[in-house]
């Protein structure tokens, strides 16, 4: 087996689960269901989270096969242009689900229109990713093009992927600008996590958790800086990492960093009994916090994962071939 | 550690050199962003969590960062990012011991640490942002 197998078990993933999470926020409009709007924005956020292996791994497919005479080269670069575009959307929709999700947990509802936003992002890349989606499956699926329609060619230079590259590999600022942005978003999502999760394995006992889980947004802002300032790296330079085996170490430690990120997000012992004057949980002193066992248990899966992210990361100039 | 072996030991101390950095310089901004006036209702004294994180970050990247230097003495020791992420090292350490001094001795509600604080805040971002870039610098300007 090797990746393009992989990106064609995964591929659905985007596509299907958009389908499903918007379903979910769909019917909770028309049922005017809170809960099941909840349920679709965590559904959405995991599939946002999805999305990036099946990204990552159709690129590394394209490496795989770009050589093969059966195969048309302009198909597999339109599909993963289009790809990217849906990339975006599905990113951009996932960390609006997730700021929703926030301020439910914290507020008892979402600020207005940020349900609605996520809604329509939602839609927006089901549309791009299922445009994506048709265009790959010409790479390979000569039965669709019954009606003899070539896959329409291209132009090389007007790629978005061709111009990420162009950048990152002629520019001669931007990849150590990009690398100190990633480097500072570390440090901003590091220090965020480790006090989180420290606390909830029993140290600083004396501060409340809750004023530490009011921390989280800022090592999402942390993790989005990353999250874009990586992505340059690998659409720049996918070479550097389709084939580095500690760069799919470190997405696999992100696919579960990032689920118990949503866990720690959605947690209900972070935050006290919804307080009605306030017009919101209590936090500080007045909500007792007693973590249980499993709660100890993915403290610990966080760590290991976010560790395991920046070692892998680490690792990639020294394992791998990346600079 | 260059005569080292091991192939792991150089890129095992970049990663803890890594890890301590995230610590300090996460661990300090949450701070210097609180001093600021973010996350207000949270009372000062509930940020003395802080001090060890990056008393323990300080630590381990005094003795990774040695290391790292010893391996690159001769090049480093007359490169200006490298001098400059120096300067920005002590200036950026040197402002969390007055802030140190300030939060212990806040009251157990007190709210607002005063403009000194503020000025002390954004000097440590702006040094701790520098100090990291300096460092991101050194790989490619350096070699």
């Amino acid at each position: 087996m090797n990746l393009a197998h992989l990106h064609l078990i995964m591929n659905h993933v985007p596509t299907v689960g958009s389908v499903a999470a918007l379903g979910l926020l769909l019917l909770g409009y028309a049922r005017r269901n809170e809960h099941l709007k909840h349920v679709g924005l965590e559904v959405l956020f995991l599939i946002a989270l999805l999305t990036l292996p099946v990204y990552v791994s159709g690129v590394a497919a394209n490496h795989e096969l770009r050589n093969r005479s059966d195969i048309s080269i302009d198909a597999v670069r339109i599909h993963q242009d289009v790809a990217l575009f849906g990339f975006s959307w599905m990113e951009f929709a996932g960390f609006i689900a997730w700021a929703a999700l926030w301020q439910w947990r914290r507020r008892g509802r979402a600020a207005k229109g940020m349900v609605p936003a996520a809604t329509l992002l939602l839609m927006m890349a089901l549309v791009v990713m299922g445009r994506a989606a048709n265009l790959g499956g010409e790479i390979h699926h000569p039965e669709i093009l019954a009606g003899g329609t070539p896959a329409p060619a291209g132009d090389p230079n007007r790629f978005v992927t061709s111009a990420i590259t162009q950048v990152a590999v002629y520019s001669h600022w931007a990849w150590p600008a990009a690398e100190t942005i990633h480097f500072l978003g570390l440090s901003l999502s590091l220090g965020v996590l480790l006090a989180v999760n420290l606390r909830i394995l029993g140290a600083m006992k004396q501060i409340p958790f809750a004023d530490l889980h009011r921390l989280l947004p800022w090592g999402m802002l942390g993790f989005g800086a990353n999250l874009i300032t990586g992505m340059f790296f690998f659409v720049g330079q996918p070479a550097q990492y389709t084939s580095s085996a500690p760069f799919y170490w470190k997405i696999i430690f992100l696919v579960i960093a990032g689920a118990n990120f949503l866990y720690l997000t959605v947690f209900g012992k972070a935050w006290g009994p919804f307080d009605e004057a306030q017009g919101r949980r209590s936090g500080g002193a007045n909500a007792p916090f007693h973590p249980n066992v499993a709660d100890k248990a993915m403290a610990i899966l966080s760590l290991t994962a976010w560790l395991g992210v920046l070692y892998a990361g680490r690792m990639l100039p020294f394992l791998g071939r990346s600079f | 550690m260059r005569e080292s072996p091991s192939v792991w030991a150089f890129p095992t101390v970049l990663t803890l050199h890594t890890t301590g950095m995230g610590m300090l310089v996460g661990a300090s901004w949450l701070l210097d962003l609180r001093l600021l006036g973010i996350n207000r209702n949270v009372p000062l004294s509930g940020y003395r969590w802080v001090f060890p994180v990056v008393a323990i970050g300080l630590i381990v990247n005094l003795v990774t960062g040695v290391m790292l230097f010893i391996k690159n003495a001769t090049t480093w020791g007359t490169a200006l990012p490298f001098l400059v992420k120096m300067g920005l090292v002590v200036v950026s350490a040197a402002t969390i011991l007055p802030i140190r001094k300030l939060v212990l001795r806040s009251g157990a509600d007190q709210r607002d640490a005063g403009g000194a604080a503020r000025l002390l805040a954004i000097a440590s971002i702006l040094a701790w942002t520098g100090a990291v870039t300096a460092g991101r610098l050194l790989a490619y300007l350096v070699v």
